[in-house]
């Protein structure tokens, strides 16, 4: 037996390359507090995943801990004008939808800000082949959520509108450990004492000097994942050289992708060599832009002025490749370039989106675009969820829901384990999490990575196979609706 | 005394074909008065380091276990004047422990006592159990190594246990019959005796014994022996003399590789 004064070697590999903090291997000299979940991160996967626990009777007496290293309320939407919002939006699927509404956190979302759309409009941006997505031409039903309207594609939603819905379902329920404004500064296995061999716990240091002890780890902590890096499971993916540029803009009034009668709103994505440019409806005039480009043009974009911003962004859907990429190159004068170009071009406004005439005042920002995958969802005691788990191109609306399509598989998970009396962080009890959405998620980002490579091409045999395949697609409903159902997440 | 106990029959089942045997004692045995077979007791012996290993010889029990607590609980769900305190359970032959901290764990038991004749196997099962706080509750679980003629016969009603499980364990026995009647006691009246066990037919001979032991040896030779192997009509027919005992119910499971545990209609 080891007397208190030798240092115990790790029975595990506790740090890969990317180590974020240091790894102190010291006898502990208390028993932490111990929880049954401790979920690190405060984001939408983690909000989800806690909320989720406690408003299920069979898990709801489960001691659960939240650790988060932001000021969970410093990001609620609160009082926000509604010709305001955050350029941080998320397509939620009807999928995700409904488990939101089954654990309570939908009733506390603030509707007037959420902008359910009704169609899509993709086009080839060197060939013009385009497909258009809507539930009534493929003659298929959405998710079957009573009282919905089945005509909708998915709910353009501001994230803090969602962390914030799900932060005042969290308060209602109570019963959680809420740390945040607390990072994790070491994570690592407990000790074999006389009263408990905790060799196979994870034990995390909080910075505010506390220990705390998990039966079941969860990592919802964003793609750094400290968490995973405790595991030991390896990342693997690569970076797109592409960032993601988004805005808030308002659109010319009238605008044509509102009917006035049915109030029907279509989002617009066109795909350039350089990466697809969207156009996601917001309430009333207003939409959000996801420009997925070179680096290099995305700093460049977001140096313009107001009116050759938006000038770049109207000629992004209607001018030629070659004629963009011009505009690219110029340090000013869009606008004016744009105008005279507009005469040559033949631009048919109903299958474009409006022009947009407003960007909301610092909401250009970008942020760099790749693709991860962890090699496994689940360790001992240990899961992941969310952008710890996978980062997703956003070109298909998926990476949100990626993540809470994850938690409700995990709380599924939990909540067998939990009626069979078996314990939660088993490696048996998780690996059900693993088989449920490890080659599903493998499968959807295999296909969006594809999409983007398919679509970088310029010229060539390429283009006119791939214009030929999304014509043939746009004409076979059954093709299309079974597209659409997946992307929805109901299949 | 009358008391009225249920029976619930959980099997496992190879459907085609059945060969239908007498009940009968299958093996001489040296003791008269032990239910143990120490040829048994050591082939477990040597098992133990690899009972909780979850992608070892016991992957199969671990992975059934789930179907236990459903078998359980739909026995459970008609009414019986035990709902006001918790569960008082026996668990026969618990091996590493598989079932017992299962039933440990649940908010709906009390008690749970486990006894196995091995030391080697009841000593992992203790030494796992230190890894869960609430297993190391006063009075929440513990582990004797006896065999069931070293459990004392309870006088009183109180020391009878609502739910007696006895799983793999009959088909390791030498004189199945004589270890029933020594089993039945400890049913609390109202209680449930619970146990699961192996069909004797061709199937089962190929999946449990050629399969399992010769060819892939999945588990090692000698596992199990097909001749102590039960049918659920013999097993039925034995309650059904006995008195006291009504509402046999039973269910039949198969494992097919790669689905897992399935429900034999």
């Amino acid at each position: 037996m080891l007397s208190r004064f030798q240092i115990r070697l790790p029975s595990r590999k506790l740090f890969s390359r990317h180590t974020f903090y240091r790894v102190q291997r010291t006898y502990a000299t208390q028993t932490p507090e111990l929880y049954d979940v401790v979920c690190v991160g405060g984001g939408p996967a983690g909000l989800s995943l806690v909320t989720a626990l406690r408003a299920l009777s069979a898990t709801s007496k489960l001691k659960i801990a939240l650790v988060e290293g932001q000021d969970l309320c410093r990001n609620r939407l609160e009082n926000v004008p509604n010709t305001e919002y955050s350029n941080r939006c998320s397509s939620l699927t009807p999928a995700s939808l409904h488990f939101l509404k089954e654990i309570g956190a939908w009733n506390y979302i603030n509707a007037s800000r959420i902008q359910p759309y009704h169609s899509m409009e993709v086009w080839d941006g060197v060939s013009d082949s385009r497909i258009s997505f809507d539930w009534a031409s493929v003659g298929m039903p959405a998710a079957k959520t009573p009282g919905e309207d089945s005509n909708i594609i998915a709910y353009m939603t501001e994230n803090t509108n969602l962390t914030t819905a799900l932060l005042k379902r969290l308060e209602e329920v109570g019963g959680i450990s809420i740390m945040d404004n607390t990072r994790v500064s070491n994570i690592e296995l407990g000790q074999d004492t006389d009263t408990l061999d905790l060799r196979s716990w994870p034990i995390l240091t909080l910075s505010n000097g506390r220990s705390i002890a998990a039966r079941l780890l969860i990592g919802s902590d964003g793609a750094q994942s400290p968490v995973r890096n405790f595991a030991g499971i390896e990342s693997r993916g690569w970076d797109y050289n592409r960032h993601g540029l988004v805005a808030t803009l308002r659109l010319a009034a009238p605008s044509s992708s509102i009917n006035p009668q049915t109030q029907l709103r279509t989002a617009y994505q066109r795909f350039l060599p350089t990466g697809p440019i969207a156009l996601l409806p917001l309430p009333g005039p207003y939409a959000t832009l996801v420009w997925s480009t070179l680096p290099s043009h995305a700093t460049h974009l977001k140096s313009l002025s107001p009116p050759d911003f938006l000038a770049s962004v109207n000629a992004a859907f209607r001018l030629s490749p070659v004629d963009i990429a011009y505009l690219h190159s110029i340090p000013s004068g869009q606008t004016s370039e744009l105008a005279w170009r507009l005469q040559h071009t033949r631009v048919d406004a109903a299958r474009v989106p409006p022009e947009v005439e407003g960007v909301q005042e610092g909401s250009v920002a970008s942020f760099p675009l790749r693709m991860r995958h962890a090699a496994t969802y689940v360790g001992e005691r240990v899961a992941l969820v969310g952008d710890a788990a996978h980062t997703v191109h956003p070109l298909a609306g998926q990476g949100l829901n990626q993540g809470q399509g994850d938690v409700a598989a995990l709380v599924g998970v939990i909540e067998r384990a939990v009626r069979e009396g078996a314990d939660i962080g088993a490696g048996m009890a998780l690996e059900a999490y693993d088989a449920e959405r490890w080659a599903q998620n493998n499968m959807l980002m295999g296909v969006v990575d594809k999409l983007h490579k398919l679509y970088s091409v310029e010229s060539g045999p390429v283009v006119g196979l791939r214009s030929l395949g999304l014509s043939a697609v746009d004409k076979m409903g059954w093709l299309k609706g079974f597209l659409m159902q997946s992307a929805a997440g109901v299949r | 005394m009358q008391s009225t106990k249920s029976l619930w029959l959980l099997r496992d089942c190879r459907t085609f074909p059945k060969i239908v045997r007498h009940f009968q004692t299958t093996k001489p045995h040296r003791d008269p008065h032990t239910s143990i077979d120490p040829s048994e007791v050591t082939h477990f012996n040597a098992l133990a380091s690899t009972w909780w290993d979850p992608h070892g010889p016991s992957r199969l029990l671990h992975l059934m276990n789930p179907l236990r607590h459903d078998f359980i609980g739909s026995c459970r769900a008609a009414p019986s004047r035990n709902q006001e305190r918790g569960l008082r359970y026996l668990d026969i032959g618990c091996g590493g422990g598989i079932f017992a901290e299962s039933a440990a764990r649940l908010a709906t038991t009390a008690h749970v006592t486990a006894i196995d004749p091995s030391s080697e196997v009841l000593d992992i099962a203790k030494y796992h159990s230190r890894r869960d706080p609430i297993l190391m509750e006063p009075g929440r679980l513990s582990y004797q190594n006896v065999s069931i003629e070293g459990l004392k016969i309870p006088d009183k009603d109180e020391e009878r246990y609502d739910v007696v499980t006895l799983f793999e364990v009959i088909e390791h026995v030498t004189n199945p019959s004589a270890f029933l009647d020594q089993v039945l006691p400890h049913v609390h009246p109202g209680g449930w005796l619970i146990l699961s066990t192996i069909a004797r037919t061709w199937t089962s001979w190929l999946t449990t014994k050629f399969i399992a032991e010769d060819v892939i040896r999945l588990v090692p030779k000698g596992t199990h022996e097909w001749e102590k192997f039960i049918n659920e009509p013999e097993m039925r027919a034995w309650f059904t003399r006995r008195n006291g005992w009504t509402d046999i119910r039973s269910m039949g499971v198969v494992y097919i590789p790669g689905l897992g545990w399935k429900e034999v209609p």
